[in-house]
């Protein structure tokens, strides 16, 4: 799996490009299960309407986020903000997840919760981020 | 017999006993042997009691034989077992043998010997009890035992160890009084099984050979069982909480307590790790509890926390319990609560509430980041009001009730995953009162003058107050006759004034009396033309009035005083009509008064007669009716009630030229009333009908008139008569036009002729003026009220004036004085001789 910093200092201690691509790699990296898991889902009968089309909303919103990443990524570079020293193209690697497409190694509760961490992992490092990019916005 | 012999010896005896006994020697006492017993079987010993020593040392001595022999031998050993003891050691004991042993007391006098005593040495074994009798308690497996443990009965005889003794063991709890006897056996230790905890037990001992009997117990020995001998109960995680998403603590709940003081110890792993840790920090948040610091901590992870209890009986551990610390973060209240007052734009306060994070937060780097909630109620009140704040450290508050206290609560929590805080303590705000500073300024300028006014208008009305009743119910304005000189009214020489008047001769002196007047009346029916002129208030009364006398008249026609009346009084005249104004007629009438001595109308008295009226306060003023001799009293109720007008005679007081010219200008509808007056005439005393009333109220004299009208209405006496013309130069008087004798009239005698008037005989009722015909220039025996006899009436009456119109207008006379209504009688009258 992808090495992701698991406290506070570690977090503040990357480098923000670091920081950053590591955002954009983690939501890369759960596209495709996602879509997976949605259509996986979907056939299951038992499963209430609203939580069907609530996985959907979901799935839908992690690429939006990266988009949206991409793009604050590429304003503070511009502003030079950030220095890009590294490879801005998120690796396909898909590092972390224990999906393939043969079979489930993951039931769907651990699926769920394996991406409840990581989208809080997300949302932790993009607000530290933000607060070390933009300081005056409420940090 | 027998007996008594036997005891009289026995008595004897005793006193020979005692005699030797006081005497202080005799033989010795019977001893006696008390035991015999052996310890071990191979040696015994015996004890005897010594009786009585007599007195005198004493000897003892054993004595003791085999089976039946016969040898007597003597104890081997007095010493060994003590004093009064024999011991017999192994040599001289035979288990088998049956020794008869006795012991004798001897002394100087002589000896004694005890019972014999057969001694079966076999028989007579009995051990020492055993010693050291320990006892002890062991627990193994939950399972409590008492031991308890001796020694044997030490032996004097050391190498003799083959005694093989059998031992019993006896115990109770304490409180019992049954044993429970337990065969031990031949072993000098013993395990109590069953033995109940928290119990006191009591354990004795004994011992047996093989042959004897049991040895005593031995002395007792006590044991306290202990209680909870057991491993401790299950530990159970309470929670685990973390105030700053960067450390975290543990808290459990500590299993009881078995007896055994237990130790707690957490051992935790984490995720994916096989390696069981065990807590950092047992004491950094308190008792029970684990303290994960920073280095510890990983977020992300799952932890598997347990808690093992451990005590000496045994451990046990609780169920695990799985964390994952970014989902148990529980902040800290927030702090510096802090509240501002400020104005808004348009005047309004309101409050700004401030807070800041709790200081453990780290929310500036992102980390953490906290919404607020915060609650709110009146002091007094019961249910808190919840607002969500957000992100934001400060909150708004409009729309407080002012002057009360407000209770205010925050707390936060993290936005995401987590839980919320503890409301921070209480804070109590007071919201000033405002206290509009314009409001209040209005109110009191509002007040004061309120207040003001109010007070100025009833300063009005109380001063005022005639006035403004008289302006809201004008009465009926005063006649406007002028010419009569103020002064000289003022200076109330009667004389003069009546020659001023041009009354002659006035009062009327008593030739008046001898002739017969005819009396004529004048009609006053111009009242009603000339009623719209004046007060219709007034006027209307004269209405009415006039019809019941119009009534009794029938003398009209072409002598209708009206015709005449329209064609000679004008204007101005107009208002010499009695029927119009009463106050006119007064004026008139006092207007002749003065001076003219040879006219009669005024039936006044002169000097103190004249009445004054007052001028400066124009008040009402009622007039009085004009009073004339009770018997020829022809009565008009013309006067209003309302608006008569008072005019009271006084001496002092002349004011009637004032009245007259005062009235007309005042033009008030109510004459002053004189408070003078009624100074007056209370000096003359003769006050009849005189009700004053001073101040504001009309004087309202009493008028006689009204009242009687019906006697006095004879409708013989009056006649309207037009006057015809009036002569004034050489003999002035009246003259009247001919007069339709209706025949009720019997007074009128001469039909047809017209007549002269030259005197005033009387003044009947404000406006109408009695005339006399002279006496000479006629003959008509036309009744004539004698004039005398008028001054009488009105001497009678101070207080009311009579003043009676000059019906007729003798417009010819007065023309001259067109401003003023003045008539001069004198033009009409002759002198009065």
């Amino acid at each position: 799996g992808m090495l992701t910093p698991n406290g506070k200092e570690y977090t503040q201690k990357i480098p923000r490009e670091e920081l950053t691509h590591l955002i954009l790699r983690l939501l890369q990296a759960w596209k495709e299960p996602l879509s997976h898991f949605n259509h996986h889902i979907e056939h299951h009968r038992e499963l209430p309407d609203d939580s069907l089309s609530k996985a959907k909303q979901i799935s839908n919103m992690v690429p939006e986020l990266k988009t949206g990443v991409e793009k604050v990524t590429e304003k503070a570079r511009s502003m030079g903000i950030i220095i890009d020293s590294l490879n801005g193209t998120a690796s396909s690697e898909a590092a972390g997840l224990p999906i393939s497409n043969e079979a489930n190694m993951m039931s769907d509760s651990d699926f769920i919760h394996c991406f409840r961490r990581d989208s809080n992992k997300v949302q932790s490092y993009l607000k530290i981020l933000k607060c070390r990019i933009m300081p005056e916005n409420s940090c | 017999m027998k007996q008594k012999l036997t005891s009289s010896v026995q008595i004897i005896l005793l006193l020979a006993l005692t005699a030797v006994g006081l005497m202080g020697q005799s033989y010795p006492g019977k001893p006696k042997i008390i035991r015999c017993h052996s310890l071990e079987k191979e040696t015994f010993s015996c004890w005897w009691k010594p009786g009585s020593d007599g007195g005198l040392p004493t000897n003892y001595t054993l004595f003791y034989s085999k089976d039946s022999e016969e040898k007597i031998y003597e104890c081997p050993d007095y010493k060994t077992s003590g004093p009064n003891s024999c011991y017999f050691d192994k040599n001289h004991t035979n288990p088998w043998t049956t020794y008869n042993i006795t012991v004798m007391a001897t002394n100087e006098i002589g000896s004694n010997s005890s019972d014999p005593q057969y001694v079966d040495v076999t028989s007579i074994v009995q051990p020492d009890a055993p010693v050291n009798l320990t006892l002890e308690i062991k627990t193994s497996a939950s399972i409590t035992n008492l031991w308890a443990k001796w020694s044997p009965p030490p032996i004097a005889d050391v190498r003799s160890n083959s005694h093989v003794y059998n031992y019993e063991l006896r115990l109770k709890t304490e409180g019992m009084e049954e044993w429970e006897t337990i065969s031990v056996g031949v072993q000098t230790q013993y395990k109590v099984i069953r033995v109940q905890r928290g119990v006191k037990y009591v354990v004795q001992v004994r011992c047996m050979l093989d042959l004897g009997k049991w040895s005593e117990w031995s002395s007792e020995r006590r044991i306290q069982i202990p209680k909870g001998q057991s491993p401790p109960e299950k530990p159970t995680i309470i929670k685990c909480r973390s105030p700053e998403k960067e450390t975290f603590t543990c808290w459990w709940k500590p299993a009881s307590d078995g007896g055994y003081p237990i130790t707690h110890t957490l051992l935790y792993s984490k995720e994916g790790e096989e390696q069981v840790y065990e807590c950092p920090d047992y004491r950094t948040a308190g008792p029970n509890s684990c303290y994960f610091d920073r280095k510890h901590t990983s977020f992300w992870t799952i932890y598997n926390i347990t808690v093992k209890a451990t005590n000496e009986m045994g451990s046990n551990v609780s169920d695990p319990h799985y964390v994952d610390v970014t989902y148990i973060v529980q902040p800290d209240p927030p702090v510096n609560i802090s509240l501002e007052l400020k104005k808004s734009v348009n005047r309004k306060p309101y409050l700004i509430l401030t807070w800041s994070p709790p200081p453990l937060a780290d929310v500036r780097s992102g980390w953490l980041t906290l919404e607020y909630e915060l609650r709110l109620k009146l002091q007094e009140g019961e249910e808190w009001e919840t607002v969500f704040v957000g992100q934001q450290t400060q909150y708004k508050m409009f729309s407080l009730n002012t002057g009360k206290t407000y209770i205010i609560q925050i707390h936060c929590k993290p936005d995401h995953h987590g839980s919320w805080s503890e409301w921070s303590p209480e804070k109590y705000i007071q919201i000033p009162t405002e206290y509009r500073v314009k409001d209040m300024v209005v109110w009191i300028v509002v007040g004061v003058l309120s207040s003001f006014i109010c007070l100025i208008m009833s300063w009005i009305m109380i001063l005022k107050g005639y006035r403004m009743v008289a302006f809201i119910l004008p009465p009926v304005p005063g006649p406007k006759i002028t010419g009569i000189d103020k002064h000289l009214l003022q200076r109330g020489k009667s004389e003069e004034l009546l020659s001023a008047l041009g009354c002659h001769g006035f009062p009327p002196t008593s030739d008046c009396e001898e002739l017969l007047v005819e009396y004529l009346e004048v009609e006053d029916s111009e009242e009603q033309q000339l009623m719209p002129s004046r007060d219709h208030g007034h006027a209307s009364k004269n209405i009415k009035m006039i019809p019941k006398e119009t009534d009794s008249d029938s003398g009209r026609g072409s002598c209708d005083s009206p015709s005449l009346l329209s064609e000679k009084c004008k204007g101005s005249r107009a208002r010499t009509l009695p029927s119009t104004l009463q106050t006119q007629g007064v004026r008139n009438v006092q207007e002749n008064k003065g001076g003219k001595g040879s006219c009669e109308i005024l039936c006044l008295t002169s000097e103190h007669r004249i009445i004054p009226v007052n001028n400066e306060n124009p008040r009402s003023s009622t007039w009085p009716p004009a009073q004339l001799p009770n018997n020829q009293h022809p009565m008009f109720a013309y006067h209003s009630t309302v608006d008569a007008h008072t005019i009271t005679l006084s001496a002092t007081n002349m004011n009637i030229a004032p009245v007259l010219v005062g009235n007309e200008e005042n033009h008030q509808p109510q004459y002053p009333i004189t408070e003078t007056v009624h100074d007056n005439l209370e000096n003359r005393g003769e006050m009849e009908n005189f009700h004053s009333k001073t101040d504001q109220t009309t004087v309202q004299v009493k008028q006689n008139r009204p009242n009687d009208q019906s006697p006095f209405l004879n409708p013989r006496l009056m006649d309207y008569v037009e006057v015809h013309k009036v002569r004034q130069d050489v003999d002035p008087a009246v003259l009247l036009k001919c007069k339709e004798n209706s025949g009720q009239n019997e007074k009128y005698t001469v039909p047809g002729t017209s007549k002269e008037y030259t005197k005033v005989s009387t003044v009947v009722d404000h406006n109408i003026l009695v005339l006399m015909p002279d006496a000479h220039n006629q003959q008509a025996s036309v009744p004539q009220e004698p004039a005398v006899e008028t001054p009488q009436n009105v001497q009678q009456s101070e207080a009311e004036t009579d003043m009676s119109y000059i019906a007729t207008a003798p417009s010819e006379m007065n023309r001259e004085d067109n401003g003023s209504d003045y008539m001069d009688p004198s033009s009409f009258m002759p002198p009065f001789k």
